[in-house]
């Protein structure tokens, strides 16, 4: 699995109550993804077996409302979420590190 | 359904649309699971105002659109990799064969046509309207295949039907005889199995 941004984004959104189901246009505005980017990804994930989804059951005060599909990360999705996002918070801080250490000094010549 | 928003119901029909792209079996879920998504976006009071909302709505309905084709393009990528694996030696003697016969048929069509040119000089009569009835028929069948099938061989379907359409029979039958895929039989009932 490639982490790439988006993924990432999404799996701050899951992995910060792992056990809360999201609806895609949750993780839409939480994760501030286009629809076109999140369902594609989520589909990839539901192969992998990193994440589950199940039907909400028709309840009374939804008003008439269809019942919406929710997502959730399943134990093997939580591990690799945990270790992809730690991977990537190792990673940021040496990138970080190394962009301030080749910008010129404030007042240099350059 | 028809006291829903005219909005809702224009990305209804678009997300329908969408999903026709996908495989029969996975279709009606998909197109609901979306479908259930509108009503939480058109009463999303966070975005204001209501029209900001329905543009909303509509590029979501752009992105399911877009996802259906990338579901589609991963789900035939895998059907390729499927397909080539197994005994590729028969599939090719298999091909041979039906290049055969479609060249064989093809050959028919044209001395009979050639035939039927020449026994009858002068105005065409009612065997030129038969004549152009079966091959419309004959071209209609063609595309109606294509249409219906989940994969054609070699070449996008449209090239196909481009084919098919500029070259009357020779496009069809050479469509029916190397482009055309076999249809997978329908599955096994479920108690024939165990």
């Amino acid at each position: 699995m490639k982490l790439t941004g988006p993924l990432e984004r999404v799996l701050r959104v899951m992995i910060a109550d792992p056990s809360a189901p999201h609806y895609g246009y949750d993780l839409m505005k939480a994760a501030k993804l286009a629809s076109g980017t999140l369902y594609p990804m989520l589909a990839r994930l539901q192969e992998d077996g990193l994440v589950d989804s199940e039907w909400e059951a028709q309840r009374e005060d939804a008003g008439g409302r269809p019942p919406r599909k929710y997502y959730r990360l399943t134990a093997e999705g939580l591990r690799v979420a945990r270790l992809e996002l730690a991977q990537a918070a190792a990673a940021a801080p040496a990138r970080q590190a190394g962009y301030g250490a080749t910008r010129p000094a404030p007042g240099s010549t350059r | 359904m028809s006291r829903a928003p005219l909005v809702q119901r224009i990305a209804e029909w678009l997300i329908r649309a969408a999903c026709r792209r996908l495989p029969a079996e996975v279709r009606a879920e998909h197109g609901r699971e979306w479908a259930a998504e509108l009503p939480a976006i058109l009463d999303d009071q966070s975005i204001r105002p209501p029209l900001r909302r329905a543009l909303r709505a509509l590029s979501f309905c752009a992105g399911i659109s877009r996802t259906t084709r990338q579901l589609r393009r991963s789900a035939r990528a895998g059907a390729r990799r499927a397909t080539l694996r197994p005994a590729p030696a028969r599939e090719r003697e298999y091909l041979a064969r039906r290049a055969v016969i479609g060249f064989v048929i093809w050959v028919v069509v044209v001395l009979g046509f050639i035939a039927v040119i020449s026994r009858r000089p002068g105005p065409p009569g009612w065997p030129a309207i038969l004549l152009f009835a079966v091959a419309a028929g004959f071209d209609a069948f063609c595309l109606v295949d294509i249409a219906r099938a989940a994969q054609v061989r070699y070449l996008p379907k449209w090239v196909w039907v481009l084919i098919c359409l500029a070259q009357t029979p020779s496009g069809g039958i050479l469509y029916l005889s190397i482009g055309r895929m076999r249809r997978p039989r329908p599955a096994p009932p479920a108690n024939a199995k165990s």
